[in-house]
């Protein structure tokens, strides 16, 4: 039997205040309306803590990617609180790294360098997604 | 050393991921934060906040804190609330631009020229907000 | 347990760990008999940001007080590590290849960077501060640094 491709989830960190938070944000953004659109799916990290049922229900019963764009990990950290483990955990920080060419600055907004590198990542990013869609059950 | 500081505003502004009235409020919050109240205001980062951040806690428990959400979901109001106890204002985008009579945003990220009014409005907004919360003393 | 001086900017806590040493330059030492071990203080990785690359010597070569042993590229600068002691490198934090910014998750722990034995552990003394004092000289840098951002 076929397995159905499942949704995944993308979960920035959203930190307003690093360039990386906003690079992680936009690298969500990337994946979810140009690179796997309808396959990749945003919640918002204080919708979950908050209880909210849908982002609630989202995160349980599909794969999640988080990226976080700071040493402190709060997407990573905040799912595990919630009783749920990343499938695939990101560091911000490491797409810089390796792409030394495309360093990102702004902190609202990005600026030109830091919108390449969020493309250019979340297509490589894409074969994540496309893996953890198919796998199946969480 | 400043042992006795002047009171600043801490500022947290909802994450708002996949409506525009997030990156609007987000916008709107750095504004008020690098343009029109720098040097009184403090960005608390809420998902910080929420993963347990001892600095953004802490603050939050001991100086007045501003929350300003993209929707009625209400995620910073509601989790300033439970995780530090009080906010002194919150702060509703889609309440202030209906105030003010200016159109949602329809773009999700890379705002321009058009979406100008908007994040002045609001910051405008959040920046009332602080200047009465710093009154109130 | 580690006992920490602590004072507060904004939202911001600075911390010094009591039982080190500490440079001018916000480079702290822990004495162990002959070994130091050497990491950034709570303070320079707050004002200098995340860590995003290491660059160090190898085990085995000479560090001299107050030279160059390496660099620390952070998103917002690149900065010279300055070796607190004199004596030869014995050992680098091998989590930092990966791991970088364990500089600024627990600078004074998980964070440190190199291992050294001490040529001359008395007359290394000299050059650095007790963390009582050290903590006064970050004091004055951050109100350097509030007064650089507010005026």
């Amino acid at each position: 039997m076929d397995k159905k491709p499942k949704k995944v989830v993308v979960l920035p960190c959203s930190g307003i205040g690093k360039t990386y938070g906003a690079l992680a944000r936009e690298t969500a953004y990337e994946l979810v309306e140009r690179v796997r659109p309808g396959v990749a799916t945003l919640t918002c990290l204080p919708l979950l803590v908050i209880n909210d049922p849908e982002a609630r229900q989202l995160v349980v019963e599909n794969p999640v990617i988080t990226i976080d764009g700071c040493p402190r990990d709060c997407a990573r950290k905040s799912l595990e609180a919630l009783g749920e483990k990343a499938a695939e955990a990101c560091q911000a920080i490491k797409f810089f790294t390796a792409h030394k060419d495309l360093k990102p600055e702004g902190l609202a907004q990005l600026n030109a360098a830091g919108q390449k590198l969020a493309k250019v990542t979340a297509e490589e990013l894409a074969e994540t997604v496309d893996r953890l869609a198919m796998e199946g059950d969480k | 050393m400043i042992d006795i500081q002047i009171t600043k505003v801490g500022i947290v502004s909802c994450s708002g991921e996949g409506i525009p009235e997030g990156t609007l409020c987000r916008l709107a919050c750095r504004k008020v934060l690098d343009e029109l109240r720098p040097g009184e205001t403090v960005t608390i980062c809420l998902p910080l906040f929420i993963a347990g951040g001892e600095e953004e806690r802490t603050f939050a428990s001991r100086y007045p804190t501003i929350t300003v959400d993209g929707c009625e979901k209400l995620c910073a109001a509601k989790a300033t609330e439970m995780l530090s106890g009080k906010l002194s204002k919150s702060i509703l985008i889609p309440e202030v631009l209906k105030k003010r009579g200016i159109a949602h945003p329809a773009k999700l990220r890379n705002f321009g020229p058009e979406e100008a009014p908007a994040v002045q409005a609001v910051a405008e907004e959040i920046a009332k907000a602080v200047d009465e919360v710093l009154e109130e003393g | 347990m580690e006992k920490f001086l602590e004072t507060t900017y904004d939202k911001f806590i600075f911390r010094v760990k009591t039982d080190c040493f500490y440079t001018k330059d916000d480079f702290w030492v822990y004495l162990q008999g002959k070994i130091a071990t050497v990491g950034v203080t709570d303070f320079q990785q707050k004002v200098r940001g995340d860590v995003v690359f290491l660059e160090t010597i190898k085990p085995g070569t000479e560090a001299k007080q107050g030279q160059g042993i390496g660099t620390i590229e952070t998103i917002k600068a690149t900065f010279e590590i300055l070796s607190p002691v004199t004596g030869k490198v014995v050992e680098v934090n091998p989590d930092m290849y990966e791991n970088p910014y364990l500089i600024n998750q627990d600078p004074y722990g998980t964070g440190w960077i190199y291992r050294i034995e001490l040529t001359d552990p008395e007359g290394d003394k000299v050059g650095l501060l007790k963390a009582e004092d050290y903590f006064e000289v970050m004091k004055e840098k951050i109100d350097q640094e509030a007064k650089n951002l507010y005026g």
